[in-house]
């Protein structure tokens, strides 16, 4: 399984509108960024070199890890995407 | 959008569903809310939905209705390092014949399923709404707001069957604003599919039987454990970590998740499937000491909502305590109909009922289970030992045998230390 191809074997209906808003700043400050390797869709990913957090909110499973896993309350805003839009699974 | 119900129901899951088919089935005028373009959408397990006994009270032919995959008539578990494993299986023919102890199914088809009963009896069933906000008149609940709709839906009374993160719960102030990582784990999860006939082959299965394997050392050194389960036609394979676990280990699910199906003798296992889909949820593991205020003025809490899930390491419960307390809280929806009182007075009711229920009396039961799943020890070493063991007793190379009393206590010092083994031995007895 890769990671990278999660849109090939999992469906959404992506919303402009992000669900998940991410104070970046905070992050920055973090010592542990547990979200980096917590998350199962890997939507959160920080780079050392820029020392900037970046996430993605389009291939979230809308699993809650990251609102765990963050102790920092790095978040704006954590809700659900709006009815309709987000992951759809068929099978699972 | 404005409707006066009577009830309404928050998740169209197993708590929310079974909670909405009883109160309907007793006439009340019930809306059950769901934020899924359909009920079960965003609703994965990697699990088995055992027998339902308060389900089969209120429909009898329950399983002949019900769209299900396969009846688990064997169970495993496997003790696992990099390169070798150690399998205890349990087959009965008693668990090979109805009422079956339990059966794999998608969730997508049977919440979907479980929700349309509860709209046959009456209940009216309003998806793509993601719940925001509850409403109060007066200082009593008075409905719940939908996201990114300028509407409401109204009623005297709200059931929180919202899943895990609960935020209906959280907005009554019933649960905690944070969660404890160390109480919570997620499952992720790979649908594999694979044609019926070469599973039937590969775990010794005749007609519609179905094996549930757990295994332990598996997840890189996290806590947690891995998961497969046979369906008609594919296979759920799958690890939960411990969150608090995960967070510092820095190992990531998917990678942990491929290094396991590349482990030898579960390659062996999955090979020829192809990949159908990939999940992930949270899954409330804290048990007995983690679970919030049931009931307030105007609201109960069911299901995983009310963290009511039971991961002792032998069973792992949910859907099962889910329907049961959403069962038990529609009664107590009825209840305060008749009584047209939706105070907390009347509802807490319910956690009356549920503490009489085998729901309450297992989780606390075993509310030890948590401590004994927090032993590091479990998911490396004990693995190990168990593995090393047999290999000992099974290898045959010209040197003298050890008696295996020996072998286990020379194995118990080089791995974990007699006084650790000893204290992890008192902490697993407590907890089961």
């Amino acid at each position: 399984m890769n990671i990278d191809e999660i849109f090939d074997f999992t469906s959404f209906t992506i919303d402009r509108e992000p669900h998940i808003v991410l104070d970046t700043a905070v992050c920055v400050g973090c010592d542990n960024r547990g979200c980096t390797n917590s998350c199962p869709a890997r939507c959160y990913t920080w780079s050392e070199e820029e020392q900037i957090m970046t996430f993605v909110h389009d291939g979230c499973l809308e699993c809650g890890t990251c609102y765990v896993v963050c102790h920092k309350n790095a978040f704006t805003r954590w809700r659900y995407p709006r009815g309709g839009f987000g992951v759809a699974y068929r099978m699972t | 959008m404005s409707k006066q119900y009577q009830a309404i129901v928050v998740g169209a899951g197993p708590a929310g569903s079974s909670a909405a088919l009883t109160m309907a089935r007793a006439g009340l005028d019930v809306a059950l809310v769901e934020r899924g373009t359909f009920p079960g959408e965003k609703n994965m397990f990697g699990g088995i939905l055992h027998r339902m006994t308060s389900i089969e009270e209120l429909m009898p032919d329950f399983w002949t209705k019900a769209p299900l995959e396969r009846h688990i008539a064997k169970k495993g578990t496997t003790f696992m390092t990099a390169e070798a494993s150690f399998n205890v299986q349990h087959e009965t023919t008693n668990f090979d014949r109805a009422p079956y102890n339990g059966y794999t199914v998608f969730r997508p088809r049977f919440d979907r399923w479980l929700a349309e009963e509860a709209v046959k009896a009456g209940a009216t069933l309003i998806t793509r709404s993601t719940v925001d906000d509850l409403i109060y008149k007066n200082d009593r609940i008075a409905g719940v707001s939908i996201l990114g709709r300028t509407g409401q839906i109204k009623a005297p009374v709200v059931i929180a069957a919202d899943g895990v993160l609960s935020f209906t719960a959280q907005k009554a102030g019933l649960r905690r604003p944070k969660f404890n990582a160390d109480q919570m784990a997620v499952g992720v999860k790979a649908l594999i599919d694979m044609p019926r006939e070469m599973i039937d082959d590969r775990f010794g299965l005749v007609r519609d039987q179905g094996f549930a394997n757990e295994f332990v050392g598996c997840t890189g050194g996290v806590r947690g454990g891995g998961f497969l389960y046979t369906n008609y036609d594919s296979l759920s394979i799958g690890l939960v970590f411990h969150l608090a676990s995960l967070r510092t280990s820095g190992k990531t699910p998917y990678d942990l998740l491929n290094e396991f199906m590349e482990q030898p003798q579960v390659a062996k296992l999955v090979r020829g499937g192809r990949l159908q889909e990939y999940s992930a949820h949270v899954i409330p593991e804290g048990g007995y000491n983690m679970i919030p205020e049931l009931a307030g003025n105007g609201i109960l809490v069911a299901g995983d909502a009310a963290a009511l899930c039971n991961a002792t390491g032998v069973n792992l419960e949910g859907i099962n305590l889910a329907s049961h307390s959403g069962i038990l809280a529609g009664k107590t929806v009825i209840e305060a109909h008749q009584q047209q009182d939706f105070s907390l007075k009347t509802l807490k009711r319910y956690k009356e009922r549920l503490d009489l229920s085998w729901v309450m009396k297992d989780l606390k039961g075993f509310r030890n289970a948590p401590k004994m799943l927090h032993i590091e020890r479990i998911y490396n070493e004990y693995p190990e030992l168990v593995c090393s063991m047999m290999e000992h007793i099974y290898r045959i190379d010209g040197t003298p045998k050890m008696s295996i009393p020996k072998l286990i206590l020379r194995e118990v010092k080089e791995r974990v230390g007699l006084k650790n083994a000893i204290s992890d031995a008192l902490t697993a007895w407590r907890a089961l």
